[in-house]
């Protein structure tokens, strides 16, 4: 049902390796991406700029952290410090007068050098050496931030960020700061959809599966974790920089302090581990089910009358959030983006409940 | 081009008069050069062909045949699954008006022996090794054929054998001569007359050795414009060619409709990925045998008992009332305004998935055709939403005799007779025609010929008679129509039909002539009851083990049960054997598609026969099986016989 697969056939190996091969799934890619566009004409500007802008940021950077993650397998604890270098560079290249646009290239460079340099050294150990090598990543460029008045502008102080200006157009506008976080999320989307049908893609997965076996065929698998490191480190880096200057509009170190890494790591495992629309779930999940769940509640305790404190309206809904989560990881291990998988797969052999031989 | 004066004022017929398969294909050449003509599946990727390419590739070949020492009235094998290098070379054939002798890429040797005992054989046209094989292996038998052209090279690099050389050499030397002589590629394209042969087809062999049928280019034009002027199908449609190439019905819409209304032919890549082909090309156009038709259903419905229970629920909630409203729709009567909103609910839910899934969803001609389909198959797929309708045709008529139309579909006939198709109906009720498109004598066998054709009326062997309002309605066949011991007429194929419509019965023969009772001997389908078994946790070892398990007679009586429902007093069957294996065409018990040569089986099994009559409560057989290598072995069984 709705998966129409009659009549869809190939007659050149280009044509049978597009992204989209199920006319099914390009018209809803096609409408998502109009939904996207209209967004700011359909929705109020609150709503806009509070909650989908962030989303999509967020988006960008889970997907960026999936690339690490769920293709070559490698944990990150430390993703929020790294986001940090590209925000902080962005934004003082932005103030040292270079245009927006190149300061977002900086931004994601540096966050490629210090990302790669880190890894250069981290990657000797695995599993949770690593982990734990990337949490001290995190702590180093959180004691970093905070002790160093040149970067951060001061012990506890925060830099305001140039107004943000494309092609030397000022954007100030919501639906144009909108219109930029929904543009970079889209290229980084598009880069890790094509990711999946090229030879790093491909060499990543091996190497997730079982790094000896991926050296043996051939992939050089240190080299290639270093590269998902750089990649990741570059779409994290210029993800921090956008989010400072379309968001936050100022930067400050408790922005991308530990709490943040393990959030982005928990957006990773909730959507999905190597899932692209899982990226976008979690992300959703994590961002925007607090405020959801927390108006669900108080709605639904107005409607019955019933007089709870404040205290434990403020509790409810995170005992709720947290339940959600497990429950969750309990139905689909492999995230949102399996779950909607799991749907698609169903309709796909509708009514049969398999495919034929 | 034609020069009819007729021509350009029926627009509706354009290739009257002097048309050839040559002239129409370089007209589509020449016109819709662009176009897509045939499609093959390699690898995964279909490879398009456009018509000035396969036009090309056509005239190439008919070149290269001709350096071969080709000459008119010689006859070329053809030898294979569909490949489109098989078209191009049996296109080329009347090109030098010669004969393409399709056979079936199962043949054996004894039947291809047959073959080239009829005709000059000099060439074969096959498809890979095993192909090359078998006719080097006719030739060390003596027969005559010198050049041997495989399209399949794999395999064959180290064959050192006189006269073999790929399709690629063939095709090179044709290019070479056709350079070399101007003169030649306009001879090639005017030579060749209507009168001239298109293919030298067999009949089907139901009773005996099959005979040769030559059908000349206007027997097949002129059946394709007949059915196209009867609503058969349109131009430009898209098929799946996938029938076996010996098949009339093959050359008729494969080739002849093809070349005429300019269809875009698609070939599937190999016969075990037909299924899925047939969903990636979706066709617009398709005819098949009952028995593919039976075999989808089988599909469908062991798809479905394997669903999970809220489908199958909704499946049977939505199907089992659009049968029942097709039934009563055939039947004259018109159904409710529910009975239409359960369609359109049931369209979108359950029948639009299904269609979806074997690829019948683009759909708008659908056929079945060769034998008679059962009652109940068909109405499934007119209730599935599918237009099915039934094609009335045979090899000596260039396979188009007579077909439904869209409107006009009902269960007992077989429609009008086509347009330019007449039709009378001889005093012992067999079926008389006259038409183009009927052939001119059955090869070399003159006494053949003058019992099926009397004053340029071909005798079908058919039994039949005209309604008032037109329709056809066929019986069966002459010879099959047959008596109880009291009197009661049956046509035993109509009531085989009905046992197949069950998924698990494969194949089954009903005996009965000249007996007090009706029974039946049956071949349960393999897949289908293996697979049940395997569901039910029911041990089985092999076909035979499994064909008389207790189970699986329970499962079988249902099928009984319900026919015996369905038929009138007289005919119920009494007394059943599930047999040991299933009916092979290398055994000689069912043709290559798949009809039952009853006399053999009545003769092979004439024991348990016997059986089902004196009331004996099993049977010991001992039988001889044929292996695919042509080997021979014994397999010792006892059949049990039930009681129904």
């Amino acid at each position: 049902m709705f998966y129409g697969l009659s009549g869809v056939r190939h007659n050149s190996y280009v044509s049978d390796s597009k992204l989209f091969p199920v006319p099914a799934d390009r018209n809803a890619v096609v409408f998502f991406l109009l939904l996207g566009l209209a967004a700011p004409y359909l929705v109020s500007s609150l709503y806009l700029n509070s909650y989908i802008l962030p989303w999509l940021i967020w988006t960008a950077a889970v997907l960026g952290l999936n690339l690490v993650t769920g293709w070559a397998g490698q944990l990150h604890l430390g993703y929020a410090a790294v986001m940090a270098v590209g925000a902080y560079s962005a934004v003082h290249a932005a103030k040292f007068g270079i245009p927006w646009e190149f300061a977002l290239l900086i931004g994601g460079l540096a966050s490629s050098v210090i990302g790669s340099l880190f890894a250069f050294a981290a990657l000797r150990t695995k599993g949770l050496y690593l982990a734990l090598t990337t949490l001290a990543m995190q702590f180093v460029m959180d004691w970093v931030l905070t002790h160093s008045p040149t970067i951060a502008g001061g012990s506890h102080a925060s830099l305001q960020s140039p107004t943000f200006a494309l092609l030397g157009q000022d954007i100030t506008s919501d639906a144009g700061l909108y219109y930029v976080a929904f543009g970079w999320c889209v290229l980084v989307t598009i880069f890790m959809l094509n990711l999946r049908r090229t030879g790093l893609g491909r060499a990543l997965v091996a190497v997730r599966e079982k790094d000896f076996a991926a050296a043996i065929l051939g992939v050089n698998s240190f080299y290639y974790k270093l590269v998902a490191f750089a990649a990741s480190s570059f779409i994290a880096g210029v993800s921090g920089a956008i989010l400072v200057s379309t968001f936050y509009f100022l930067a400050a170190p408790e922005q991308f302090a530990v709490n943040v890494s393990i959030q982005v790591l928990a957006m990773v495992i909730v959507g999905g581990l190597g899932s692209i629309l899982g990226s976008y779930l979690g992300a959703a999940l994590i961002l925007l089910m607090p405020g959801v769940v927390n108006q669900l509640f108080s709605l639904g305790a107005n409607l019955l009358g019933l007089d709870l404190g404040i205290e434990t309206l403020a509790h409810i809904p995170n005992a709720a959030y947290g339940a959600l989560i497990v429950i969750f990881l309990m139905v689909e291990p492999l995230g949102l983006g399996k779950l909607y998988a799991n749907v698609r797969d169903y309709l796909m052999v509708w009514p049969f409940d398999q495919l034929k031989k | 081009m034609p020069n009819n004066p007729s021509s350009t004022v029926l627009k509706a017929v354009p290739n009257a008069g002097d048309d050839t398969i040559a002239r129409l294909l370089m007209r589509n050449a020449r016109e819709y050069g662009n176009d897509i003509a045939m499609r093959e599946k390699d690898r995964g990727i279909w490879r398009e062909v456009t018509w000035s390419a396969y036009a090309e590739e056509v005239l190439r070949c008919a070149a290269g045949f001709m350096a071969l020492g080709v000459k008119p009235g010689d006859a070329v094998i053809i030898l294979g699954d569909n490949r489109v290098r098989l078209y191009a070379g049996m296109t080329a054939m009347s090109m030098l008006r010669a004969y393409a002798m399709p056979a079936y890429p199962g043949a054996t040797l004894d039947e291809l022996k047959h073959f080239f005992g009829e005709a000059h054989v000099v060439a074969a046209l096959v498809e890979d090794q095993e192909q090359v094989d078998k006719i080097l292996e006719l030739r060390d038998a003596g027969t005559s054929v010198a050049s041997i052209v495989y399209d399949e090279a794999r395999g064959l690099n180290l064959y050192d054998a006189p006269g073999l050389q790929s399709w690629e050499s063939l095709v090179e030397a044709g290019a070479k001569r056709l350079s070399a002589d101007p003169d030649l590629r306009r001879h090639l394209i005017e030579e060749s007359k209507p009168e001239d042969p298109a293919v030298f087809m067999h009949s089907s062999g139901t009773t005996g050795k099959p005979k040769g049928i030559v059908l000349s280019q206007k027997n097949v034009l002129s059946g394709a414009r007949n059915a196209h002027a009867g609503g058969a199908f349109e131009y430009g449609e898209e098929i799946l060619a996938y029938l076996p190439m010996a098949w009339v019905g093959d050359f008729a819409l494969t080739v002849a409709s093809a070349i005429a209304f300019r269809f875009t032919v698609s070939v599937p890549e190999r016969q075990e990925t037909v299924q899925r082909d047939l969903r990636e090309i979706a066709p617009s156009l398709y005819l098949a045998a009952p028995r593919s038709w039976d075999h989808m259903l089988t599909a469908i419905q062991v798809g479905m008992e394997n669903s999970t229970p809220l489908k199958k629920w909704l499946y049977h909630f939505f199907m089992d009332r659009a049968v029942e409203a097709e039934r009563r729709k055939l039947n004259g009567l018109s159904g409710g305004p529910f009975e239409r909103l359960g369609r359109l609910v049931g369209e979108k839910l359950i029948f639009g998935p299904i269609k979806d899934q074997f690829g019948l969803i683009h759909l708008k001609r659908a056929f079945t055709g060769g034998e008679a389909i059962g009652e109940d198959t068909f109405i499934f797929y007119r209730a599935l939403g599918i237009k099915l309708r039934q094609l009335y045709g045979q090899t000596e008529n260039s396979a188009f005799n007579a077909i439904q139309a869209p409107g006009e579909v009902k269960l007992h006939t077989v429609g009008k007779p086509l347009p330019g198709v007449e039709v009378k109906i001889a005093d012992d009720g067999e079926i008389l025609m006259k038409a183009d498109s009927v052939f001119k004598g059955y090869f070399k066998n003159e006494a053949a010929s003058a019992e099926a054709l009397q004053d340029g009326w071909l005798h079908s062997g058919d039994a039949g008679y005209l309604e008032d309002d037109g329709h056809l309605v066929v019986l069966g066949r002459v010879s099959e129509v047959v008596f109880t011991q009291s009197g009661e007429r049956y046509v035993p194929n109509y009531i085989e039909n009905r046992l197949k419509f069950s998924p698990y019965i494969k194949d089954a023969a009903v005996v009965g002539a000249g007996r007090d009772e009706l029974t039946a001997m049956i071949c349960i389908d393999a897949e289908a009851v293996g697979h049940w078994a395997e569901v039910n946790g029911v041990p089985y070892v092999s076909y035979a083990d499994l064909s008389q398990r207790p189970e699986v007679a329970e499962l079988v009586k249902e099928a009984f049960v319900r026919v015996n429902k369905a038929v009138t007093e007289g005919l119920q069957l009494h007394r059943y054997v599930s047999l040991h294996k299933e009916f092979d065409p290398d055994d000689g018990e069912i043709t290559r598609t798949r009809k039952l040569r009853r006399k053999v089986v009545e003769e092979r099994y004439g024991q348990v026969i016997e059986a089902l009559y004196n009331g004996a409560a099993d049977i010991h057989v001992k039988a001889v099986v044929t292996y695919e290598t042509g080997e021979t072995g014994t397999v010792e069984r006892t059949l049990l016989i039930r009681e129904i």
